[in-house]
């Protein structure tokens, strides 16, 4: 059985006390009364009601101030005030505040009663809708283990496998299965990828990592990035040139993030570059602000989709994905380096290629 | 020549406990499997390992945390190396708000990410078998 609804009635006449303690006998509610608003009140902090019916003309300290006093311990409270015909007035001013209801004198048990069920059925949806609220952000903040685990314990099952049976089969196999077991471990590696960067947009709070902030060097940061990057510009005979004015240029800033930016952005240039181009990655500046600027002399991007390329995966309501966009990565990107208190910007010309260019605030040692 | 070397693999996930106990069967190491942390606290106290594989989100979360907390209360066990294996490096600053990426769970431990490449794999597990053989031979 439901717990009992617990109803507080504060009125300065035993009269109305009396019948309304009555009319709700024999229910499933527990019913306490109080004279007076200051005993009102103290019943509200021992009992946690569910529904209040407050007197707006009492002796002492005003209904008016009881209702408030209630919304500020518990504004989940439901609260009807009580009042005359002459004070309805005031009894709009009270519903103004916070009250939910108003029960004129006099009134009959049916009337009494159905605005209790009322009053009390609007504090189970308000109880009901912080509950909601509540999961949701529960939910949300555990979406990224909760999806990395469900997704990628699948995919890295699978992947496991075609490692080890590459490696156990690799002198039985032909090239041609060897190269397309190679393909499917690289199309599982993508997907991977694809759940972490969802993750990260979706559910992840990026402004988690200025925690973990330390000192780094940039020259550092573009060597991280440029190991990854490396395989795919060497596959198309792209080669990176890097040029770093100061050796000992650096940040403040999340390694792991940071770099991920710049694998994002770089890996992007390799991938809309034509084949066996170059791609610069250029580092100047050091005392204020630090500028990484990566051009390629590829594809480049159409005027019209440029001011869209930084724009979440999801737009507003709709959820619907940005044409022509490239992408998670530059959002994430974007993300990363303003939380890093920076700014990215793109310059680009179709057919002649694209320029981004990151700045960021230097360390000053 | 020395002795064969004995790892124990905790990981509830059968599919890929086969994926990379296939590489270090073929590596020549002996391997046992618990596919449940209760399993493997027991194993862990009824027979000697070299070393554990320990996969750390299991069952409702991250259970595999609560064997290395376990390990390191006991003073045999904390001298276990321990690669630990993770879905998600990420996960685990959700579940040590605060504390650097990587916490040291373990005297000798390391941490790489699922999938994990086999030689790295091997490279991995011997490099920590070494380095607990030195610190067994050095004197305190």
């Amino acid at each position: 059985m439901a717990a009992k609804h617990k109803i507080i009635i504060i009125d300065d006449e035993d009269v109305v006390l009396d019948s309304c303690t009555q009319i709700l006998e024999g229910n499933n509610y527990t019913v306490v009364t109080a004279s007076n608003g200051t005993q009102g009140l103290k019943l509200v902090e021992e009992v946690d009601p569910d529904l209040v019916f407050v007197d707006l003309k009492m002796p002492g300290i005003s209904g008016t101030e009881v209702l408030e006093k209630i919304a500020h311990t518990d504004p989940t409270i439901a609260t009807v005030v009580i009042t005359g015909y002459a004070t309805i007035d005031s009894a709009v001013e009270a519903m103004k505040k916070g009250a939910y209801d108003f029960l004129p004198k006099p009134f009959t048990p049916d009337e009494f009663r159905m605005i209790t069920r009322r009053g009390l059925e609007r504090r189970r949806l308000l109880q009901e809708t912080i509950a909601l609220r509540k999961e949701k952000e529960v939910l949300r903040d555990n979406y990224a283990a909760i999806v990395s685990h469900e997704l990628k314990a699948p995919l890295v099952a699978i992947q496991q496998n075609l490692y080890a049976l590459l490696g156990e089969q690799s002198d039985n196999l032909t090239k041609s299965q060897k190269d397309r077991l190679e393909r499917m471990k690289s199309r599982i590696d993508d997907l991977n990828k694809l759940i972490l960067s969802w993750l990260r947009v979706l559910s992840v709070d990026i402004n988690n990592i200025k925690g973990s902030f330390t000192n780094l060097r940039v020259q550092t940061l573009i060597s991280k990035a440029l190991e990854s990057v490396e395989p795919h510009a060497i596959r198309k005979d792209i080669e990176i040139v890097t040029t770093i004015d100061d050796p000992n240029s650096s940040i403040l800033g999340d390694e792991v993030s940071f770099t991920e930016a710049l694998v994002n952005i770089i890996g992007n240039a390799v991938k809309y570059s034509y084949a066996s181009s170059k791609v610069f990655v250029t580092v100047k500046g050091k005392d204020v602000v630090i500028e990484i600027e990566i051009s390629d002399s590829g594809i480049g991007i159409p005027k019209d989709e440029l001011a869209n390329i930084f724009t979440d995966f999801y737009r507003g309501k709709s959820g619907q994905v940005v044409e022509g966009s490239h992408g998670l990565g530059l959002t994430i990107s974007r993300r990363i380096v303003e939380v890093h208190g920076g700014t990215i910007a793109v310059e680009s010309e179709p057919g002649k290629g694209t320029t981004f260019i990151i700045k960021v605030p230097a360390l000053t040692i | 020549m020395s002795q064969q070397k004995k790892l124990l693999i905790i990981d509830d996930d059968p599919d890929f406990v086969d994926g990379i106990k296939s590489v270090l069967v073929g590596a020549k190491y002996d391997v046992d499997v618990a596919y449940n942390p209760k399993d493997g606290i027991s194993a862990l106290q009824t027979k000697h390992y070299d070393l554990l594989l320990l996969d750390i989100m299991m069952g409702r979360g991250a259970e595999g945390i609560m064997i290395a907390r376990k390990m390191r209360k006991d003073p045999k066990l904390r001298e276990l190396p321990v690669l630990i294996i993770t879905g998600i490096r990420e996960q685990l600053a959700f579940l040590f708000p605060g504390e650097p990426v990587h916490p040291r769970f373990v005297q000798v431990d390391e941490l790489v990410e699922k999938p994990i490449e086999p030689q790295l794999l091997l490279d991995k597990v011997s490099a920590l078998l070494q380095a607990s053989e030195v610190r067994k031979t050095k004197p305190i």
